[in-house]
């Protein structure tokens, strides 16, 4: 671990509860080289609850960098942990009272910095429907797949992704965190994804507050302009309000800056660079 | 259905009759496969995998692994319970079965894909496959319980034309040349047989008159050896009259020293003819085989091989099953937040190929070219089905597992042969020219950046980046991985829709460009070229 590469990650965060919603059950978490969002289901079955519980465990998890094997089983453990809280606390205000039907739930999406073979990678993990993007010589590409009903009529072929927008069940997720009074039970399992840092100089993670408003030609656009993280999240944030706000909407940027070894790295190359954008060399 | 009572009638107790042809069948305790004769190769490949105890889906998975386009004719069906599943598949494949709701009479030329039916309470079935021109199809019907052989037409149960008090004598004074080549075209003989499952006791007289006016105007035809197998049987037709079990050495019906009818038999006595004694054999049974060895004449009044379900009942091949019961309701109400995932949603433009109900098959290697496609990358079915892991691989009976009931039950109760992908089983070994070495134990996916998409945190990919210069090389460009289905203990390779493609070349065959998406088995000493003058070469782990 020696050889490690140094990477530098800088990062921005935005969130709002939108137009119609009363409360904002997004949460996230930005706490290098962990970031999450996660989107609480519920309403009145508290999904604020859920979705701080998803922040508070991943938070966990920030202290130190994973090999890619490691991480995502500490990943798996981590979304264990989640999924029984949640399901305890639904069984906690059950007994004081609440519905019976009474049940929160929860998405998240993650994005761990890690060590592969090949040098440094993102780990993408998600659950639901919240989203994973990656910006890359100009172009956004959606990274994850969300769980939900409507992409597995696109991946069936059923429908044009472009039906999907306007779909009357595009709200409809087939995997959650939590969610045990929910029709049959919903898996929490995650979907995995490694990417090498190179094929990802920027991450946006969101949630369907964002990526349900705007369309991702829009989203790119918007990353392409705004070259600090945290104006571009702001103004993701910002546009998806615009578009009306139906729903909370939060997304969190996070851009590779360094990709050097440390060893490498020194003041000559620093000054050399100084001198280059003061003009001072041809 | 349901009403109906379920479970293995002394139809589905697996003992069948064949006629000799050209395609290959391969008789299974609980699936039973034909090919034609084009599928030379991947009929040894699924032999292993039925005499294996594989279950239905397992072996519909081997036998598409290479793609459907491939195969251009088959017949799939389970044997193993009520009800039962037929796949058909091909111009000249007919099938007609006496089911519970009736007659049923099914032709696999017509879907460009595959017809399937499931029949509750199978009475009967028989499939007519096409013969090639010039060749001449054989006459009678043979028993058999599991083995591989040529077939022209198979019947389950067997078409034995049990004679009774009619002529229970006759056999021997066939002559021991005499090979029935006309054809008696019995309207289904198996019908009647099954009616009285005690036994044929009131056969219709049409039925017997037919063989015995096969056996009395035989032609003198000694050419087509009626009960072509495998070479390695058809060699001495004598020692193997049943032609079945390629694995069963005690498979020697001639032992028996009651079986006088086949030892008076000449020495060029045809097969056939030396056979034709055990289908009038019925009304005496010959009583002990040979150890480990199933008599199919033991069949009417006790199944010889006590019917396994080598398949878990249930899950998949419930017809029942809704399809998208738990996806309907939440599709109603948008505001349901969450359905199972385990509910699929109706694929689209379903056609007579896909019943209700039948779970499509978990994308083996190359996706089938009929399921909507998989994001390229994806490895995992999507849905997150796994495979199910078998519960002990080396339990998976290997060639010469007998077929006796006390192995047999250990063997075949294990429901999936194959491990699930990424078992950590080293099958080859990779060496990339710019020095590194891999070992495939799990999905390798080697490209300039390689990325993994959807795996879980059990199935880890390995991402092997190989240098580029010219850029050539796609970021991620092939997988190889540990096979599946009839490619199991293999590695197969996978273009990953790379845009300057890959060659492949394996030993003793030319240049192979691969198609982006298809799997494609390795064998040690196989080259991969990514370009940009790196290549792979496959070698044993």
């Amino acid at each position: 671990m020696t050889d490690r590469i140094h990477v530098e990650l800088h990062h921005g965060a935005a969130t709002d509860v939108g137009l119609v919603r009363h409360a904002n059950e997004d949460a996230y978490l930005a706490a290098p080289p962990v970031f999450v969002v996660a989107d609480g289901m519920g309403g009145h079955d508290r999904g604020d609850v859920a979705s701080a519980i998803v922040v508070e465990e991943f938070a966990h998890l920030d202290a130190e960098r994973y090999d890619a094997e490691a991480a995502a089983q500490a990943v798996t453990a981590t979304l264990g942990v989640i999924q029984e809280r949640i399901l305890a606390f639904g069984a906690e205000q059950r007994a004081d009272g609440a519905a019976a039907g009474f049940s929160t739930g929860t998405t998240a999406v993650a994005a761990l910095l890690v060590d592969g073979d090949s040098g440094p990678h993102w780990l993408i993990a998600n659950v639901g429907d919240s989203r994973a993007y990656r910006f890359s010589d100009g172009e956004l590409a959606q990274v994850s797949v969300d769980h939900s009903v409507v992409q597995e009529l696109i991946d069936a072929g059923t429908i044009t992704p472009a039906a999907a927008q306007d779909h009357p069940s595009r709200n409809v997720i087939t995997r959650a965190l939590g969610g045990s009074a929910m029709p049959g039970g919903v898996s929490g399992d995650p979907d995995y994804f490694l990417l090498p840092l190179a094929a990802a100089e920027r991450i946006l993670l969101c949630s369907d507050g964002v990526s349900g408003m705007v369309e991702d030609a829009e989203i790119g656009r918007i990353l392409a302009r705004c070259e600090d993280p945290r104006d571009a999240a702001e103004q993701v944030i910002a546009a998806a309000v615009a578009a009306g706000g139906h729903d909370n909407a939060t997304a969190v940027v996070v851009d590779v800056v360094g990709l050097a070894h440390t060893d490498t790295y020194d003041s000559a190359a620093q000054r050399l660079s100084l001198e280059q954008k003061l003009g001072a060399l041809p | 259905m349901s009403e109906t009572t379920p479970g293995p009638g002394p139809s589905t107790s697996g003992s069948w009759s064949y006629r000799t042809g050209d395609w290959f069948a391969v008789f299974g305790s609980s699936v039973t496969i034909v090919l034609p004769e084009s599928q030379r190769d991947q009929v040894v490949a699924l032999w292993a995998l039925v005499d294996g105890g594989a279950g239905f889906d397992e072996v519909l998975d081997g036998l598409l692994s290479a793609g459907l386009s491939r195969v251009p004719g088959f017949v799939l069906a389970s044997t193993d319970g009520s009800p039962t599943r037929i796949l058909l598949r091909g111009a000249g494949v007919q099938a007609t079965a006496v089911a519970a709701d009736g007659d049923v009479v099914l032709d696999g030329a017509a879907s460009h894909t595959w017809v399937e039916r499931s029949l509750a309470d199978l009475t009967s079935l028989q499939v007519d496959l096409p013969v090639a021109e010039g060749a001449a199809a054989g006459a009678a019907d043979l028993p058999i319980v599991t083995g591989l052989v040529r077939v022209g037409r198979i019947n389950l149960p067997p078409a034995v034309a049990a004679p009774l008090a009619d002529e229970p004598v006759r056999e021997p004074a066939m002559d021991s040349v005499m090979e029935p080549v006309i054809e008696p075209v019995m309207t289904p003989v198996s019908e009647p047989v099954l009616e009285s499952s005690a036994g044929g006791a009131h056969l219709a007289d049409s039925p017997v008159d037919a063989p015995a006016a096969a056996a009395e105007s035989a032609p003198l035809d000694d050419e087509g050896p009626a009960t072509e197998v495998m070479e390695a049987i058809s060699g001495d037709p004598l020692s193997d009259p049943l032609s079945a079990p390629l694995a069963d050495p005690p498979a020697d019906p001639l032992a028996d020293p009651r079986a006088d009818p086949l030892t008076d038999s000449g020495p060029d006595g045809d097969p056939v003819a030396d056979l034709e004694p055990v289908t009038d054999a019925v009304p005496a049974p010959p009583g002990d085989a040979p150890e480990g060895w199933v008599t199919p004449w033991d069949t009417p009044p006790a199944p010889p091989i006590p019917p396994i379900p080598s398949t878990p009942p249930g899950a998949p091949m419930s017809p029942s099953a809704p399809s998208s019961g738990p996806a309907e309701d939440p599709l109603a109400e948008p505001d349901t937040p969450a359905v199972p995932s385990s509910g699929l949603p109706p694929m689209g433009g379903e056609t007579e190929v896909v019943p209700a109900g039948w779970p499509p098959p978990p994308p083996a290697g190359g996706a089938l070219p009929d399921a909507p496609p998989l994001p390229i990358g994806s490895w995992e079915p999507i849905g997150g089905g796994a495979a199910p892991a078998a519960p002990d691989a080396g339990e998976a009976a290997p060639f010469g597992a007998d077929h006796d009931g006390a192995t047999a039950a250990g063997a075949l109760s294990s429901p999936a042969a194959e491990p699930a992908v990424g078992s950590g089983q080293a099958v080859a070994k990779l060496l990339i020219s710019d020095g590194q070495t891999v070992v495939v134990e799990s999905a390798v996916l080697i490209g300039r950046a390689p990325e993994a998409r959807r795996f879980t945190s059990t199935e880890q990919p390995v991402l092997i980046a190989v240098p580029s210069r010219l850029h050539e090389i796609s970021s991620t460009h092939v997988e190889v991985r540990p096979g599946t289905g009839a490619d199991h203990g293999s590695a197969v390779v996978t273009d990953m829709g790379s845009t300057n493609g890959t060659v492949l070349v394996q030993p003793g065959l030319g240049p192979e460009d691969l198609k982006p998406g298809i799997a494609v088995p390795l064998i040690p000493g196989a080259i991969i070229n990514l370009g940009d003058g790196i290549t792979i070469q496959v070698t044993r782990p």
